[in-house]
C-alpha cells in the first residue's frame, strides 16, 4: 500500500514535468529514425576505395576496374590532386594508385575496420584481373553470406540497431538519469523531510525503480512501434520474453544507478563515478569489438558483467526469434547483479 | 504521561572546522514550549537535527519520550513532528498531495482538510508548491510537522523570513499546539518570539548552553533590570572615555549607547551631568526594561543579531 502510493506519486509528479517526459520518450525514437535513415538500404556502412586516375590508362587498369566492380566494391576515380586533398581531409579509408608497373594501396590508420576489409577485396580483384589478363582460369571465390548469430534472418542494419538502442537507452537511463536525479535531489535537500518520517528507504527506492521500470516499458513500446511502422522491423520472438528481458534489464541497471548514487555527494562527483562504470561496461561488453585477444582472466571477468548477456538475450529474442531457454545462465547473471545492486543501494542510500 | 519529553546529556558534535555542539545538557518537560535561543551559528540547528535523528552525534545520550534512537528509531519517528529550517519539497507537489502523502507514512494521522484549515492554506490546497509564497511554504511545513498528531514537535526557526502578520498567525498555531497538550521545542534568534512563546529557554552560543530558565527569571537574574539609552544622530561616538568618567559600563550599538543599571533613578542625574560637561552630542534619552537581548549581550559581550 505504502509502495503503491509512493509509485503513484512518482508518476503523478513525473507527468507534470512535461518537457523532461517528452524528451525521455522522444530521444530514442529520434536516434532510431536518424540511424535508420542513414543505413536505410540495409547493409550497414558500405565499403569503398578511392582510385587515383592513372596518367595513361592501359589494359591492366581496365581489367582491374572491371574486377573491382565484380567484387562489388564502390570505386571513386579521382584526379591525383583531388584524391590527395580528400585523403588529407581524412575522408578516404583506402586509396589505390599506380606505382611503377603495379599498384600501391594506402590504408587510413584511423579507419582500419573499413580499410582492412577494403584491402582484402582490392587484392581479390587484383588476383582476378591478373588471371584474366594472362588467360588463366578465373580464380574461384568462396561464397559469402551475411547472417545474424541466430542463423535465422539476414542482418538488416536497422533491425540490428533497434535492440541495441533499447539496451543502451535503459543502461544510460539507469546510470545517468536515475542516479543523477537522485544525487541532485539529495543535494537540494528534497529528501531531508522524508528522513524524519517512518518511511522505509527500501520502499522509497523500490517506488522509484518501479516508476522508472514502467517509463522504460512505455519507451520500449514506442520504439518498437516506430521501428515497425517506419522500417518494418518486427520482433521475431515472443513479446512476453521481450517484456521479461526488458524488465529484468531495467531493474538491474536502475538499481546500478541508485547504488552508484550512494557513493557521490555532488552531481559532479556522480558524473565521474557513473562514467567510470559506464565506459568499461560498454567497451568490454563485446558490443564494439570481440575480446578474443584479451587475457583469459579479463575474458572471465567480462563474462560475469551484466551488459553482454543482457544484450545477447535481447537480440536472440528480438532478431532471431529465439526463446529464453538458452539464456538462463546469462539472465541469472543480470538478476544477481540487479539484486546485489539494489541491496547496496538500500544500504548506501542517504536522505541528506 | 509523566517524565520528560526530552532529556539530553553531554551532547557533542564536531565538524572538520568547528565544534558545533560542545557538551549540551537539556531537559524538556511534557507539555511545555521550550526555546533554543542564540545567534546564527550557535549550534541550535545541529542540536535539533541530532535530536531528530538527521545527524549523528559524536558523544552524548538522548532520550525522546523515554525512547532512544538506537533501539526505537521507527517509534520515535512515528511520534515526533518536525519542521526543518528549510523544507524543500518537490516543485510540483500540491499542499493537499503533500499532506496526504506524508500522512500515509504514519500509523496515526490527522485529516488533510483539518490541517489545511489550521494553517489557513485551504485556498492554496491545489497549487504547486513552487508557486507558494515563503510564508505559505512555511505554513505547509508546519502542517506537515503535525500530520501524525505528534506528541513532541520540533520547529527550526519557524518564523524566519516571515512578515510580522504571518509571524503572529504562526505564533497562534504554536500556542494551539501547547493547548492541545503537545510538547514543542523551537529555535529562534528573535528574542521577542522567545519571550512571547516559550515557557522555558536555553540560550546557546558557540555550541554551549550559557543559560537556562524561564524568560522572566533569565532577565531578573541579570540584576540589571533596566537599560538607559542615549541616541545619537548618525553613528554613536566611542564611549570609552565617557564610561571611565561615569565609572559605569557603556556599550556602543550603531547609533546609541546602552548603559545597563539596576537603578536608573540614581543614574540619570549623574549621567546627564557628565554628558553635559563632556559635551556629548546625544539627541534623546530612553529608559527601558532589560530584555533577553540584554541577557545575551551580558553573557557573551555580543548582540544576538551580530
Amino acid at each position: 500500500m505504502m509502495l503503491w502510493r509512493q509509485f503513484a506519486m512518482e508518476w503523478r509528479l513525473y507527468r507534470r514535468d512535461r518537457v523532461a517526459m517528452f524528451w525521455t520518450f522522444a530521444f530514442p525514437v529520434v536516434l532510431l529514425l536518424g540511424f535508420g535513415v542513414i543505413f536505410r538500404d540495409g547493409g550497414g556502412p558500405k565499403l569503398s576505395v578511392v582510385r587515383v586516375q592513372a596518367p595513361a590508362p592501359g589494359p591492366q587498369d581496365s581489367a582491374l576496374d572491371q574486377a573491382l566492380a565484380d567484387v562489388q566494391l564502390k570505386v571513386q576515380t579521382l584526379p591525383k590532386a583531388e584524391a590527395e586533398a580528400r585523403w588529407a581531409r581524412g575522408e578516404t579509408a583506402a586509396q589505390l594508385e599506380t606505382d611503377g608497373a603495379g599498384y600501391r594501396l594506402r590504408l587510413n590508420s584511423y579507419l582500419m575496420a573499413q580499410a582492412g576489409a577494403t584491402a582484402g577485396l582490392v587484392n581479390q580483384a587484383w588476383l582476378m584481373a591478373q588471371a584474366r589478363l594472362s588467360g588463366s582460369p578465373e580464380p574461384q571465390r568462396i561464397p559469402v553470406s551475411v547472417e545474424s548469430p541466430g542463423h535465422k534472418h539476414s542482418a538488416n542494419y536497422a533491425a540490428f540497431l533497434l535492440p541495441g538502442l533499447l539496451g543502451l537507452n535503459l543502461v544510460s537511463m539507469g546510470l545517468f538519469s536515475v542516479g543523477m536525479v537522485n544525487v541532485s535531489y539529495r543535494e537540494k535537500g528534497k529528501f531531508r523531510r522524508l528522513a524524519v518520517t517512518p518511511l522505509p528507504k527500501w520502499i522509497f527506492l523500490l517506488g522509484q525503480v518501479l516508476h522508472r521500470l514502467t517509463v522504460t516499458v512505455i519507451q520500449a513500446a514506442i520504439l518498437l512501434l516506430v521501428g515497425r511502422l517506419v522500417f518494418g522491423i518486427e520482433n521475431q520472438g515472443s513479446f512476453i520474453d521481450l517484456f521479461l528481458i526488458m524488465t529484468l534489464g531495467t531493474g538491474c541497471f536502475m538499481a546500478f544507478g541508485f547504488a552508484l548514487s550512494g557513493f557521490a555527494d555532488t552531481s559532479e562527483g556522480y558524473a565521474a563515478i557513473s562514467n567510470l562504470v559506464f565506459f568499461p561496461l560498454m567497451l568490454l561488453s563485446g558490443v564494439y569489438f570481440t575480446l578474443d585477444s584479451a587475457p583469459a582472466w579479463l575474458q572471465h571477468a567480462v563474462a560475469m558483467a551484466p551488459l553482454a548477456p543482457f544484450l545477447r538475450a535481447l537480440r536472440a529474442v528480438f532478431n532471431d526469434g529465439g526463446s529464453l531457454a538458452g539464456h538462463g545462465a546469462g539472465l541469472a547473471i543480470v538478476a544477481v547483479w540487479g539484486l546485489a545492486a539494489f541491496a547496496l543501494a538500500v544500504r548506501r542510500f542517504r536522505w541528506a | 504521561m509523566s517524565g520528560s519529553a526530552l532529556r539530553i546529556r553531554g551532547l557533542r558534535k564536531a565538524f572538520p572546522k568547528v565544534v558545533a555542539v560542545d557538551g549540551v545538557d537539556l531537559e524538556v518537560a511534557r507539555g511545555e514550549v521550550f526555546g533554543l535561543l542564540g545567534p546564527n551559528g550557535a549550534g541550535k540547528t545541529t542540536t535539533l537535527e541530532i535530536i531528530e535523528g538527521l545527524t549523528s552525534a559524536d558523544a552524548g545520550d538522548i532520550e525522546i519520550l523515554g525512547l532512544t534512537w538506537a533501539k526505537q528509531g521507527q517509534e520515535i519517528r512515528a511520534r515526533i513532528g518536525v519542521q526543518l529550517q528549510s523544507t524543500s519539497l518537490f516543485n510540483k507537489i500540491t499542499p493537499r498531495e503533500a499532506l496526504d502523502l506524508y500522512g500515509s507514512y504514519y500509523p496515526k494521522r490527522r485529516g488533510t482538510g483539518e490541517l489545511l484549515e489550521l494553517v489557513q492554506l485551504q485556498e492554496k490546497a491545489d497549487a504547486y508548491h513552487i508557486t507558494l509564497s515563503g510564508g505559505q511554504q512555511q505554513r505547509l511545513a508546519l502542517a506537515l510537522a503535525l500530520v501524525n498528531d505528534p506528541e513532541l514537535v520540533f520547529l527550526d526557526e519557524p518564523t524566519t523570513g516571515l512578515d510580522p502578520q504571518a509571524r503572529r498567525s504562526l505564533w497562534d498555531v504554536v500556542r494551539r499546539m501547547k493547548a492541545e497538550g503537545r510538547t514543542v521545542m523551537l529555535t529562534t534568534h528573535y528574542m521577542d518570539e522567545a519571550e512571547a512563546l516559550c515557557d522555558r529557554l536555553a540560550i546557546m552560543d558557540h555550541g554551549k548552553v550559557i543559560a537556562t530558565g524561564t524568560p522572566a527569571s533569565l532577565i531578573s537574574d541579570l540584576a540589571i533590570p533596566s537599560v538607559v539609552e542615549l541616541t545619537f544622530e548618525g553613528d554613536a561616538p566611542e564611549p570609552a572615555a565617557f564610561a571611565a568618567r561615569l565609572d559605569q559600563a557603556v556599550e556602543r550599538r550603531a547609533d546609541l549607547w546602552e548603559i545597563p543599571t539596576p537603578d536608573p533613578k540614581a543614574l540619570l542625574p549623574r549621567l546627564l551631568e557628565a554628558a553635559e560637561s563632556a559635551a556629548v552630542p546625544f539627541q534623546q534619552v530612553h529608559i527601558r526594561r532589560a530584555t533577553l537581548e540584554d541577557v545575551f549581550l551580558h553573557r557573551t559581550g555580543r548582540s544576538l543579531r551580530e
